[in-house]
Order: C-alpha cells, then structure tokens, then sequence
C-alpha cells in the first residue's frame, strides 16, 4: 500500500469498482488505490442471500475478473477504515495507518443497514441486518441453532433472505408494517401474484404491524413483540428497513452532506477533484429535479461509471436514473418494477391487464402520451424496451397499444 | 478485437420465413440437426428474434454486442464479460436468473430459459465460421461482415443505384 495515489477511492463495492474499472480505461498509468474497512476482496453484495443458503462460496462472489471488472493494476486495500477527509491537503485518514494523499478522490462508501430506534433489544445476539459478507456468516453460524426466524421489513433483500432460510429449513415470518411486501416497489394491488407465490412457498406473513421488542433469554433472542400484541417466539430476526448512508466520517470535513453526498451533475461533490457515485451520492430525479437517492446497485455501477470518466478527465453528466428500477426471481415469480409505479395519489393513465400467470400495470401521464413506469409480474419479457421508452421519455403515439398488450418489440422504435 | 465481424440485416430483403431462427434454435441443440433437436428436453431455443412491423415489414433481431452493454454493468452477479473477439458472454454458472440483464437490454435480445432459470443469447456461433443464421437465410437478408466492409458494400450498391437512375 502506497501513502500516494493519483486516484483514491473510499468504498470498495459496485461504485468503487465501477469507477476504478473506468478510470483504467482511460487512463493506463495512474495509480488508483480502493479503501475498504471490509476484510474481503471486493464481492457481488447482492449475492450474499446466497451464502446464507449455502448455494454459493465467497469465493463465487469475487468482483475481480468478473464481469466488467477485468482491468488490472488497481491495488485494493482491505481492512481499511477511513477516518477523516482533508480536502485542502488532499488527504485521507485511516484508523491504522498514515494518512494516504491523492489527486482525485472518490468517496463511494455506500450505505449501512438502518436500524429503528423505536424498537427495543435490537444489539440482542441473534439480531441480524445482512449487509456484508461477514454478515452473512455471522448469520450461517446462528442458522444452525435456530428453528424460527422472524424478519422485518418486505423488501427484496428479506424475501431473498427469507428464501435462504427457507431453504434451510427454518420456519420464516415475514413482519411488514406496509399493507403489502415489497411497498417500495409498487402498490398493494400489484404483488398479490407475488404475494400468493410468497404464501404458497410457506412463507408467512403478517402486514400493517410493526415490532416494538426483542425479547431475549441469556443474551440471545428468544422472541419478538408486535405491536398488535402478539408475542413470537424465535431464535432469530433480520432487520431489513432500508439502508443509511455512510457519511459519519466526513464530519468535520468540508464535504456538503445533506442525507447523503450531494452530487452535482458531474458527479462531483462541492470540493475540488472530490467525486461521489452509489448508495451514498445524493442525486436527483431526472423527471421531476428533486434531490434523490436510490441504494441500487445497478444506479451505483452507472453513476461510479460516469465518475471514473470524469475523474480521469472526460467530462461526463450524469444524466439521472429511474430510481426504481428492479428485477428478479422469488418463489418462481419474476417481476420488474421500474420507473413510476405507485399510482394511488396522483392522476395517471393506468392501464392493468391480470391473468391467472401473470399481472401487468403500465403507468402513463395524465396526458397518457407518454409512458411513466411499468410494473410485469410473471412475464417479464421485453421489460428493457419499456425501460428505454421510460427513461428515453419517447413520444409513443405511434406504439402505445403494443406497450399496453406488452407487445413492444425493437422493430416499433425503428424508423422504417 | 480490430475489424470484428457483425450481424447486418438488410430488412427490405427480410420475408419472415425465420429459417434464421430455425437454424440458431437447432445449432444451440444438442444433436445440431433438427429432427432430433425438436425432441430435445429442454427444448433448444433460438436467440434470433423476426419481429413483425406493420403494416409490411419484418425485422430479425439478434445481441448488437453493445460496445457500452448495459447488460454487462447491470448483471449484480458478474455472468457477463466480453471475450477477446468482442461478444457478449454470459457465464451459466454465474448467471443467478435475476433477469436484471433483460430489464436494462433496450433491444429484448436477452432470453429466459424458464427450464434452467438462466438467460440465453447470441454467441454468435463460436464453433462455425458463418453464424448459423446467417448461413441459413435463403434471401441473404442477413450478412456476416465487418463495418468496413459492409459499409463499403452498401455504399458500392448506392452508387450503382444512383448511375442507374442517371441514366433512366
């Protein structure tokens, strides 16, 4: 590990990765040096339900050489913890070591589990938020020991979680304080097919109740408290209630932090040759503006893309992203949810077609001229096409029946 | 990776007969010949789409290998690379069928094996020297060719077009 690098980059995940892979690209002899407090080699994070399960070693999950992620000469620094930011001397401070002084920073150090304070006992042993490979161990090692596990929160991560546990055979009650799984990516009416996949997988789950205790028997789980009044009994709870990002280390720095990094549209923050991409940039809304963030690791790899260009010197905006934009598989349901899906308050043209296999609600504007957002369940075939007439914000007169019959095909865009 | 050949289309000469994705379908089979790929299990699948565009024309669609593949940077899961002729793989023991790839590809080129809940596409017929689907074209509305090349072709073929009409 050397005290200079002309690139540093704090955070070692899909935004790390992705700008240092980027910035080789263009630039074949400066040296880069990636900071982590993990202890282990940057890895896919969204793969570690598959540690749980048992379906995959650490080793499968490696980021280097995979992938995009296939230049070389980039020195990566594990066991890491950055301590403090000097952006007039160029330096960073880590826990161990001398301070590392660098030209162009990236500070791309993610998110951490959030944890409700109103819920009491949650640094009980046995309480889980899986975040990290180690945490994933962590929660191997105590799957053994445990028949019941209770998981707040209805997200992806927990049902992908729940699904591992499953699998290895422990009884699974997802707690949701929403009146439906996965809230965030659409609205209730659209995950009934998901929801019906999710109970007849042997999933339980009980909506509209938050916990407000863990209860605990020598230092251990032992059960949980709702706040409808019932009691389970378990040996085990995952949090899974969003993430926070990892900003605590820049107090003190003159980095301009509101929830987040804020970014401008050149991927920079409001110091010089201080760059910010993933879970921990503030971005905005490319439909309406506004300040947001998305803790996706697809967003991460596009925005740490974009400010590898701009640290190694090509000026590159960073155009936005859809900021839901999700894919994936559980109970042997697909679905995609993408763009703006929820559309119980405000007037849009909606237009749903339900089958016994499938569902699928495609969001226009009030106008209905053009497309919005997309929710498939079941078949989710083509989905990347409506995503580019989503994010291309298209005029789609000509095309707007296919989209409804989810007929969409590349030929319809071709000027022909 | 210099003068990579690709797939064109010449859609005013497309009929829509889908030999091409006949062809690809039985040279992604087991057995490669088509009387025994039709009982294979999983049934073999072709990665070579003819889409239809009213009123009257018909467009085969095939991975265009993006030089920045959305692809390759959304997959959470590291199954897709580029190899050193410049295609598009997708590592079948990595790919987890998250279908990530097929919600960020803007062409819909990227298939689902529902059978093996993994994703399939063109490889470009890494055993042959002409893909197969191009090879089975009967209109040769399907060229295997480099930029170069083909532009060359096409430019060649406009010229003549143009001396034609000069002359009418």
């Amino acid at each position: 590990m050397a005290d200079y690098y002309k690139y540093v980059i704090v955070g070692a995940s899909a935004a790390g990765m992705a700008a240092a892979h980027t910035i080789r690209q263009y630039d074949s002899e400066g040296s880069i040096g990636i900071f982590t407090d993990e202890m282990d080699p940057p890895y896919f994070r969204p793969l570690i339900p598959f540690l749980v399960s048992g379906k995959k070693e650490a080793s499968d999950m490696y980021m280097e050489g995979s992938g995009p992620y296939v230049e070389k000469n980039i020195s990566i620094n594990i066991g890491m913890q950055v301590t403090g930011l000097n952006t007039i001397t160029k330096q960073i401070a880590l826990a161990d070591h001398e301070p590392v002084s660098w030209d162009k920073l990236l500070i791309a150090t993610g998110s951490s589990p959030f944890m409700p304070e109103n819920i009491e006992g949650l640094n009980t042993q046995g309480v889980f938020a899986l975040r990290t490979l180690s945490d994933a161990r962590q929660m191997v090692k105590f799957v053994d020991q445990s028949n019941h596990a209770v998981m707040l929160g209805g997200g992806i991560l927990n049902l992908k979680t729940a699904f591992a546990l499953l699998e290895k055979g422990l009884k699974v009650t997802l707690v949701v304080y929403s009146p439906e799984v996965l809230s965030q990516l659409m609205d209730p009416d659209d995950a009934l097919l998901i929801r019906k996949a999710l109970d007849d997988a042997g999933l339980e789950i009980i909506t509209g109740v938050n916990a407000t205790a863990i209860e605990s028997k020598n230092g251990n789980v032992d059960g949980i408290m709702l706040d409808n009044g019932v009691e389970l009994p378990c040996k085990m709870v995952c949090v899974g209630k969003g993430v926070k990002p990892n900003i605590d280390f820049l107090s003190g720095s003159k980095v301009t932090v509101n929830n987040g990094i804020v970014s401008n549209i050149y991927t920079a923050s409001n110091c010089p040759d201080v760059y910010t991409a993933g879970d921990v940039a503030v971005t905005f809304d490319p439909a309406t503006g506004t300040p947001m963030k998305t803790a996706l690791w697809t967003n991460a790899v596009e925005m740490g893309r974009c400010a590898g260009k701009n640290m190694a010197g090509i000026k590159t905006a960073y155009t936005g992203s859809l900021g839901i934009l999700n894919a994936t598989q559980v109970a042997d349901m697909p679905f995609v949810s993408m763009g703006t899906v929820h559309t119980n308050q405000k007037n849009f043209n909606v237009y749903r077609k339900v089958t016994d296999t499938s569902y699928r609600k495609l969001v226009f504007n009030a106008d209905g001229n053009q497309l919005l957002g997309a929710v498939f369940v079941g078949n989710i075939q083509n989905a990347g096409l409506y995503r580019y007439v989503i994010r291309e914000k298209m005029a789609i007169n000509r095309i707007k029946r296919y989209i409804i019959d989810h007929r969409l095909h590349y030929g319809h865009l071709l000027k022909i | 990776m210099q003068h990579q050949k690709e797939i064109f289309v010449k859609i005013d000469r497309c009929v829509g007969c889908r030999s091409c994705e006949m062809a690809c379908a039985v040279a992604h089979s087991e057995s490669k010949t088509l009387f025994n790929a039709i009982f294979e299990k999983p049934m073999p699948k072709s990665r070579v789409y003819v889409e239809w565009v009213p009123p009257d024309k018909k467009v085969p669609m095939v991975c265009r290998n993006c030089d920045e593949a959305p692809c390759m940077f959304a997959c959470i899961s590291g199954a897709i690379t580029r190899n050193e002729d410049g295609i598009l793989i997708t590592d079948i023991d990595k790919c987890i069928g998250c279908w990530t790839c097929v919600m960020v590809c803007p062409y819909g080129v990227i298939g689902r094996h529902l059978e093996t809940h993994k994703t399939y596409r063109c490889d470009r017929c890494p055993d042959k020297n002409i893909p197969a689907c191009v090879e089975a074209c009967p209109t040769m509305a399907m060229v295997y060719d480099t930029v170069e090349s083909y532009s060359e072709s096409v430019r060649k073929h406009a010229s003549k077009e143009l001396t034609r009409s000069d002359k009418e």
